[in-house]
């Protein structure tokens, strides 16, 4: 009789749980909060008031683990947009055509996605959970973690003895330490600022808009050395929209509704500001800051047999990737994937360990990249020279005609497609060739009829067509 | 045998040097200045031999060890570029 113990039941425990339930005898989940009746956020997380999208990769990888939860999710009201066919998208370089590609994203609250995901990854009975209780350490030497200590909130501790311990208690985990305790080597850690800040409010639609209308994403513009400001709208269920706002140091969206307002209606793109004014809110505006890239290399550390950690506990990237709970799927499918090969051998953990990493690592390159900082590889970062960059915005503009390129980066974005391009020929011409005219907004908005009927109708008039300028010409050596 | 700039390859002078952007691999490379003296002379002249003999002619000043180094130097840069595909040989 083997026995696993999971620590945290979010999206990547909860996983985690159902997985092991295929290969271990009896399977114990340990959960600080109670789980909500419904689908609501909840005290544990404090980010599921704020937009939780999943990705492509993150929704077959969920779909592969628990057959049937997208069309769950569908059938209780979360939306499937594509990517770019299903979103109204203001890039850096200008407005994306509408285009299809493989990639979408999932829409609703993480409170839908969580109770749907928890139905269906415990609802059989396989997995014990223990709501409101905490995992305080682990128990065993250097060697061997077999078991953990835990006790109700606020009530005595017990030790509960597990061939494998599976830490997944997010971002703030404590395992590094209470693998210290037990005289295990230190974990490497690797942190960078994204400087990012959210400002998130849910609004109920206007009848004439409800379901209808895109993911809508305002990116930054191009300009160098100023905060990065964006914001996104995602159609949720129950007729709901869900509004963040974002911005780097010294332009953080407001936490108040006027500032929030006011912040919306100031960027490159008033769209968004424009659908909250029809929308009633519901609710007041939440604010988030934790954004850092932050990751554990338990993998490089000499760690005791037993012991696994997972999803945020082990990278969390900035959220504006959306890519945490894809990334925890991901590893789950893996997870379940060498113990159905390897059988469930807690001596094996170092290998199980690797396996969850290497899942996580293109989402962490990407990210840091992004926010200008090492991945903590062998390959050190230097800065874009002005050739390097003038390439890059020439192949971003592209991207937004472009059907290979679109494809190439929202499978990237979306986790289906490692960041090696296929397609040269695109790039060849994108570089070489004239590149497509720009979209004007109300060309963009136009490609969403029903949005553009609303936008047309409305009494306020219409703003002056953004046409972002690219800077500098590539040679056509 | 002639030398020739893959199409694939993006370039571009700069002040430090030569810029390139493989289309096919989406790598960029910098080239140092004497890197991309050579590389400006695979595009106006195209052979090995007028490569070595005009860097000969600039930097060896009649010295037959400098002439040699720069002639292993070239064979070295010429052996990587096009191993990296950025480069194609062919016969004349
Ligand atoms: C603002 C914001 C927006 C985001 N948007 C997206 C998005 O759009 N798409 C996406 O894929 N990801 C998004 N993410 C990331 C996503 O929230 C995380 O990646 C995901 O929740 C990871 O799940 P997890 O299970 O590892 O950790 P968590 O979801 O944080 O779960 C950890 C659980 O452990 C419990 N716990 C903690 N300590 C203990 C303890 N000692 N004992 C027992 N239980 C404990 C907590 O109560 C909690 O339930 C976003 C994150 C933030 C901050």
């Amino acid at each position: 009789m083997n026995r696993a113990i999971v620590l945290g039941g979010g999206f990547a425990g909860v996983l985690a749980a159902a997985v092991l339930a295929r290969h271990a005898d009896d399977v114990i989940l340990i959960e600080t909060d109670r789980y909500p009746p419904g689908p609501r956020p909840r005290r544990g997380l404090p980010q599921s008031h704020h937009n939780h999208v999943l990705v492509t990769g993150g929704a077959r990888a969920l779909q592969a683990l628990l057959p049937g939860t997208l069309e769950a999710l569908y059938a209780r009201g979360a939306h499937r947009r594509g990517l770019s066919g299903g979103a109204l998208i203001l890039a850096a370089q200008g407005w994306f055509r509408r285009i299809d590609t493989e990639a979408y994203l999932v829409a609703c609250s993480r409170g839908l996605l969580d109770q749907v995901v928890r139905e269906r990854a415990l609802g059989g009975g396989a997995v014990s959970v223990w709501e409101g209780a905490q995992a305080l350490g682990l128990v065993g030497d250097a060697t061997r973690v077999t078991g953990v200590r835990a006790g109700r909130v606020g009530g005595p501790a017990r030790t509960f003895q597990a061939d494998l311990v599976v830490d997944a208690t997010g971002r703030r985990s404590k395992a590094p330490r209470w693998l210290a305790e037990l005289g295990a080597p230190d974990v490497e850690e690797a942190g960078v600022t994204s400087g990012l800040a959210y400002s998130t409010r849910v609004y109920q639609a206007p009848p004439e808009l409800a379901g209808g209308v895109p993911a809508i994403m305002i990116h930054p513009g191009p300009a160098q050395g100023r905060p990065a400001q964006g914001a996104t709208l995602f159609p949720i269920e129950d007729d709901r929209w869900v509004v963040t706002l974002t911005g780097t140091r010294g332009g953080e969206p407001p936490a108040d509704e006027q500032g929030f307002t006011r912040f919306a209606r100031c960027l490159r793109h008033p769209i968004v500001a424009d659908l909250m004014a029809a929308a009633t809110p519901l609710g007041g505006v939440r604010p988030y800051r934790d954004t850092a890239n932050r990751r554990r290399f338990y993998e490089r550390a000499r760690l005791p047999a037993g012991f696994l950690a997972t999803g945020d506990a082990v990278v969390a990237v900035n959220p504006v990737h959306s890519h945490g709970m894809s990334v925890a799927a991901l590893g789950a499918l893996r997870l379940d994937r060498e113990l159905t090969r390897r059988g469930f051998d807690p001596s094996l953990t170092p290998d199980l360990q690797a396996a969850v990493a290497a899942e996580a690592e293109t989402s962490w390159r990407m990210a840091v990249r992004q926010d200008g900082g090492h991945a903590g590889g062998a390959d050190e970062r230097r800065e874009a020279s002005a050739f390097e960059r003038r390439i890059r915005t020439r192949l971003a503009r592209a991207a937004l005609s472009s059907p290979e390129l679109a494809a190439d980066l929202f499978h990237a974005q979306t986790l289906i497609q490692a960041e090696a391009r296929t397609d040269t020929s695109s790039r060849s011409r994108a570089l070489r060739g004239e590149p497509d005219p720009l979209l004007s907004s109300p060309e963009a908005i136009a490609q969403f009829p029903g949005l553009h009927a609303w936008w047309l109708s409305r009494s306020i008039p219409p703003v002056t067509p953004v046409r972002v300028p690219v800077g500098g010409e590539i040679p056509r050596r | 045998m002639s030398l020739r700039i893959n199409d694939s390859v993006v370039w571009q002078e700069t002040a430090e040097g030569v810029s390139l952007y493989d289309i096919d691999t989406g790598a960029f490379t910098t080239l140092n200045a004497t890197a991309a003296r050579i590389w400006m002379l695979i595009d106006s002249d195209g052979e090995r031999e007028p490569i070595v003999s005009k860097l000969s002619q600039e930097f060896a000043g009649g010295n037959t060890a400098v002439s040699r180094r720069i002639r292993a130097d070239v064979q070295d840069f010429l052996g990587t570029m096009i191993e990296r595909k950025l480069v194609e040989e062919h016969p004349a």
